[in-house]
């Protein structure tokens, strides 16, 4: 058993004992006559378990969940002091190596050149009249691209130019029999960004006894001594959460008297607790806005949003590499905002038209025993998983419309078709515009057909132009948050809309919606800064802000409407 | 004021409207009505579509095969330890096996093809029936594996189109060559031969057609792309009379190819398949698929015709032949398909099952359970017995009714971007999953708490207060007990929901093929792991056919897990509601 696990058993059962110790010391301080208490002796046990265990248990958790962190942090940094004389030596190798400086000049050359261009091709662009000459500017542009690619391919050099002097002072050193451990500080501190995770992961990965992705001499030495921090952080956060549990096991046990209001502090805690609670509802918004929000900035600082916004085009699989100016993809969103409205098109003529029938028949023609049978059926059709609707668009519907519009006549009828994913979310929405439909119009008061029927008029026409003209804002409410769910489903879409980026608005071809994309960009290998992998954070701030103004405009619509009648 | 001579015409004008507003009303009615009507059907439809799909996947097709594990091949170190064992070459046994029921089979490539009957992954499941029971060693052992999925498909009738045809006459067989060369004294030939030419003409019909549709297109073009339009056109029409030619063939054979059905002809354990049919229809050529003692008079003989030509499907049939033979000597049993509960996901269908997926939700449903419900109750205690009004509750509100809209998709990037960037836990895990569904399903366990909570009626809460009891006594003693069950059934449904969700599980990499079932335990919560609902999409995407029913399966067991849960919702609602 670890020391960590002690220690917590440790605390639970001080915890334990607070609870009795401050009981019984209630119990005794006015001899078994409980009556003059301010608190029941339970409150008073409450509070002193409370303030021995609560501090020292988040103490530990704290430890569990940043140890990792703090301990890889202490090892990199005793790791570099250890590398400090061999970077020492590839500074001065770096300074004296007369390749490298060239390199690096020739590299700074040419980005002074790519800088010139650009500079030149923003002014030709701000130009007005005459100055302003297309030919040129094109010419520049490809030019700016040319240099650009040039200074890649320099930066690349001075890097392996530099990777081979490192491999060189290593090499030196391991001959020299330096000690491993400053190996593999050197290791550690000149590898790249990403080959310096995956050696810290490595590292902690050895230290808790699990399996490395490589395994190695350095590693070892580096994983021993984040082992000892390790133990000592542990060690040191046990004897602090011991002492924490004592001291206030010690001092809340002291406070313990008759005229103690320890309900009173229980209470509050327990508030407190609650309130905590539901901040976790706003924190979970501010989540979702903060990091769509930063991960779309870094997007938009390589594609400028007007292209995200107002483009045609849609490849991000292109994408190499992120300093790969000239390939560096398309990400014109407008062809992911044309599917999703045209599958939210399809959906809505299905959905809309049933679901309000359906409801007007439940609420206002439907016996309570057809209504109780009824009812329930169409919930199940709300309760299947999105998924299983996605498998029935993609066998069942999908199949079957291709074969009905080829026997129609029409060439090139594809199963992953905008009808197939588009009847099938609208049948996924009939059960939610029925029953908020159904909630609405039940809503209107009995007085107002009572009216209509004392006119004379028959039912039909009581319902289509007495009650449905008065439901009207709660239903055009709940056909919008249809509209926002449509907007956002994946699955159906995912499995039945395919992936194809075309601009078009026949429903028989494949489209491709806002959430297959992110799906299609955030599944399989990833790395997370290119832009391929950032769009998609970039299209979920779009989706998110859309379906939000949509709730927020529907929520109003309902509300207002519902205090008309109340 | 009206004329009141005019009262009898009005009376007539209202009356003679009122057959057409009677009419519209019907129709207002019948169009409600069958509005409600189309949604059910829909849902039968959806339903029956997808238990008809699934039915296939509930047995299976095991070959029963008598093994010989001979201690040198299963035993290396020949003592019998456990990593002896491990090293045995199981492939080997089950090759030597299957190699035993068809000892004619001695080709390479034939021996490659007839090991594909099952798959390789079985060796496994073999190693394991051994390590349970060393005593097998040296043993006959009966062993029992799935065939493969295509030939299950195959045997389940959901294949190919084929039929058994009786035969008349008895059947002459000369040997000419490594050929057969077949006469029947009756006309059974005459029927297939005429099958065959219809078949021939239309495939030619349909080449006429592609020629002509060439020969319009080039009428529009020009240049290289017309040449190419009537050179195809050309290409098309001359192939078209060829096998116009062949189908209106006077005398001399008719060539059989593996884009018209196969005919097989078999008699005892021999498998013939006929290469030609003789024009005049009396007399066929035929290869031995397996087994060649025939004499040379038989009268117990029958045609087995595949419908399906050879090319246009997954089996050829050659492996047809010998599972028709396994089928025949009773080593092939139609089972109950134990495999897809107790199995983890499979490359193979025949092998793969749901115990990973399910063994993923359960852990990720723990992990929503512990946290969304907690804090959604006390979130819900907060707003309605504590929180004071003011625009900081507001807020929180607002909140909450905008977070249960938000698609849940942008739930997954919130999971992806925080938890996995920048707290750093694992991809593909249940303890992410959990978290990210529970953030998901919050809204729904407040909304249901506080509709629960409101229903409490006040004069509980003043009799509480009243006889001395704090707020958080009256509200922990009095209201929240009896607010209990309503919570409870908001807690299920919105749990239930959280399982049927997938599109925030594939942003945190849940969406990987995993082979083991995660632990049930606290070390499984970070292990790789998927769930049932990504298990539902992954297979759907299965490249082989046999996993569109293991798909179907999946989502009946899914479905039956949801509506078990809303079942006990509704129990508990009506086991424990009380009217105020």
């Amino acid at each position: 058993m670890s020391v960590t696990a002690l220690i917590a058993l440790a605390i639970l059962v001080m915890l334990a004992g607070g609870f009795y110790a401050g009981r019984s010391r209630a119990i005794q301080a006015v001899a078994g006559n409980t009556v003059r208490l301010h608190s029941l002796p339970n409150y008073h046990g409450y509070y002193v378990a409370i303030w021995t265990g609560l501090p020292a248990l988040l103490l530990l958790v704290a430890h569990g969940l940043f140890a990792d962190k703090v301990v890889e942090n202490l090892t990199y940094a005793e790791l570099r002091r250890d590398a400090a004389a061999l970077n020492a030596q590839l500074d001065e190798a770096l300074s004296t190596d007369t390749v490298y400086e060239a390199l690096r000049a020739d590299a700074v050359q040419l980005r002074g050149r790519a800088d010139s261009i650009a500079s030149d091709l923003e002014r030709l662009r701000s130009a007005t009249g005459e100055d302003r000459d297309p030919e040129r500017m094109e010419a520049l542009d490809s030019q700016r691209l040319d240099a650009l690619n040039a200074v890649t391919s320099a930066d690349e050099a001075v890097l392996d130019r530099r990777m081979e002097l490192v491999d060189g002072v290593a090499a030196a050193a391991r001959e020299a029999g330096a000690p491993v451990r400053a190996l593999a500080g050197f290791e550690l501190t000149q590898a790249p960004r990403e080959r310096r995770q995956l050696f810290l992961a490595d590292t902690l990965n050895i230290a808790h006894g699990e399996l490395p992705s490589r395994e190695s001499r350095e590693l070892v030495a580096a994983a021993s001594i984040a082992t000892r921090h390790q133990n000592q952080l542990r060690y040191l956060i046990g004897a602090m959460a011991l002492v924490v549990a004592v001291a206030g096991l010690w001092r809340t046990r002291s406070q313990v008297e008759p005229a103690f209001r320890a309900r009173n502090h229980v209470e509050s805690l327990v508030t407190a607790l609650l309130l905590f609670s539901s901040v976790i509802a706003i924190l979970t918004t501010v989540g979702i806005v903060f990091s769509l929000l930063f991960e779309s900035l870094r997007f938009f600082s390589t594609v400028p949003v007007s292209e995200f916004l107002f483009g045609l085009q849609w490849s991000p699989q292109i994408a190499l590499r992120a300093d790969q100016v000239g390939q560096s993809g398309a990400f014109g969103a407008v062809p992911l905002f044309a599917g999703t409205a045209l599958i939210t098109l399809i959906a809505m003529v299905v959905a809309v038209p049933i679901g309000l029938l359906a409801a007007v028949y439940l609420s206002e023609y439907a016996g309570p025993r057809f209504r109780a049978t009824a009812k329930p059926l169409l919930e199940i059709l709300a309760g299947i998983p999105t998924v299983v609707y996605g498998f029935f668009a993609l066998l069942t519907v999908g199949p079957f419309i291709r074969g009905l519009f080829s026997w129609l006549g029409f060439e090139d009828v594809v199963t992953q078709s905008a009808l197939s994913a588009g009847l099938v979310m609208g049948i996924m929405i009939i059960p939610f515009i029925s029953s908020l439909s159904d909630d609405v119009i039940n809503s209107v008061p009995q007085t107002l057909r009572d009216g209509s029927y004392a006119m004379g008029a028959t039912r039909s026409e009581t319902i289509s132009h007495v009650v449905l003209p008065a439901a009207l804002p709660g239903i055009v409410g709940a056909v919008l948050l249809g509209v926002s769910r449509a907007v956002g489903e994946t699955m159906i879409v995912v499995m039945a809309a395919g992936q194809g980026a075309n601009l078009t608005a026949n429903p028989l071809e494949s489209v491709t919606t806002i959430t297959v994309q992110i799906v299609m960009l955030l599944t399989g290998d990833q790395e997370f800064d290119s832009p391929k992998t950032l769009s998609a954070f970039a299209l979920g701030l779009v989706l998110f802000v859309v379906t939000l103004i949509m709730n927020v405009v529907a929520l109003r619509v309902v509300q207002r409407y519902r205090e008309k009648y109340d | 004021m009206t004329d009141t001579a005019d009262i009898p015409k009005l009376r007539q004008a209202i009356s003679d409207h009122l057959p057409r507003r009677y009419r519209a009303e019907m129709r207002f009615r019948v169009a409600g009505l069958s509005a409600v009507g189309l949604a059910v059907a829909i849902l039968v439809l959806l339903v029956g579509s997808i238990v008809m799909q699934a039915i296939p996947a509930f047995t299976v097709n095991q070959l029963v095969l008598p093994v010989r594990l001979e201690s040198d091949l299963v035993d290396p170190q020949g003592d019998g330890s456990e990593a002896s064992l491990r090293r045995g070459s199981y492939g080997r046994v089950l090759q030597e096996a299957v190699r035993e029921q068809f000892p004619g089979v001695r080709d390479r490539r034939q021996l490659r093809t007839l090991f594909t009957l099952y798959t390789a992954l079985n060796s496994t499941r073999l190693m394991d029936e051994v390590l349970a029971d060393p005593g097998l060693v040296g043993e006959t052992h009966t062993f029992r594996m799935p065939i493969a999925d295509d030939l299950d498909l195959y045997l389940k009738g959901r294949l190919v189109q084929d039929r058994t045809l009786e035969t008349a006459g008895r059947l002459t067989v000369a040997e000419a060559g490594r050929d057969f060369e077949l006469t029947s004294s009756a006309a059974d030939f005459e029927g297939l031969r005429d099958t065959v030419s219809n078949l021939l003409r239309a495939e030619a019909a349909s080449l006429d057609t592609r020629a002509e549709q060439a020969r319009n297109r080039a009428e529009g073009q020009t240049g290289e792309d017309r040449e190419d339009s009537l050179y195809e056109a050309g290409r098309l029409s001359a192939d078209a009379d060829a096998l116009r030619a062949e189908a209106e063939l006077e005398s001399g054979w008719v060539e059989l190819s593996d884009t018209l059905p196969s005919i097989l002809v078999e008699t005892g354990e021999t498998h013939l398949r006929l290469t030609a049919l003789s024009a005049d229809g009396r007399s066929a050529r035929a290869e031995s698929l397996l087994g060649d003692e025939t004499g040379s008079e038989l009268a117990d003989w029958s045609l087995y015709v595949i419908d399906t030509p050879e090319a246009r499907r997954r089996v050829s049939d050659q492996l047809i032949v010998w599972t028709r033979a396994l089928v025949d000597r009773g080593l092939v049993s139609l089972d109950f398909n134990t495999a897809l509960f107790a199995n983890a996901d499979s490359r193979e269908p025949e092998l793969a099952g749901v115990k990973g997926a399910l063994f993923g939700s359960i852990l990720t449903m723990l992990i929503t359970l512990t946290l969304s419900v907690p804090v959604g109750v006390f979130t819900a205690l907060y707003l309605e017995e504590y929180a004071p009004k003011n625009r900081f509750t507001d807020l929180i509100e607002v909140n909450i009714n905008n977070l249960a809209a938000v698609p849940s998709i942008v739930f997954g990037l919130l999971g992806l971007a925080v938890f996995i960037n920048s707290f750093g836990l694992p991809r593909s895990a249940p303890l992410v999953g959990g978290l990210v569904l529970s953030l998901m399903t919050l809204p729904t366990v407040i909304i249901a708490t506080r509709a629960a909570l409101k229903a409490v009626p006040v004069s509980i809460r003043q009799a509480a207060l009243a006889v001395g009891a704090s707020k958080t006594q009256t509200v922990f003693h009095h209201v929240l007990p009896l607010a209990a069950p309503g919570i409870l059934t908001g807690s299920i449904i919105g749990l239930a929901q959280a399982m049927g969700e997938t599109a925030p599980l594939l942003m945190i990499g849940m969406v990987a093929f995993i082979a083991d079932a995660p632990t049930l335990g606290l070390e499984g919560l970070t292990q790789p792991a998927t769930v049932m609902p990504v298990q539902v999409f992954l297979w759907s995407d299965g490249a082989e056919r046999a996993f569109e029913a293991r798909t179907a399966a999946a989502i009946l067991v899914l479905l039956a897990l949801m509506i078990g849960f809303n079942a006990l919702a509704i129990y508990l609602r009506r086991r424990f509601e009380r009217r105020w």
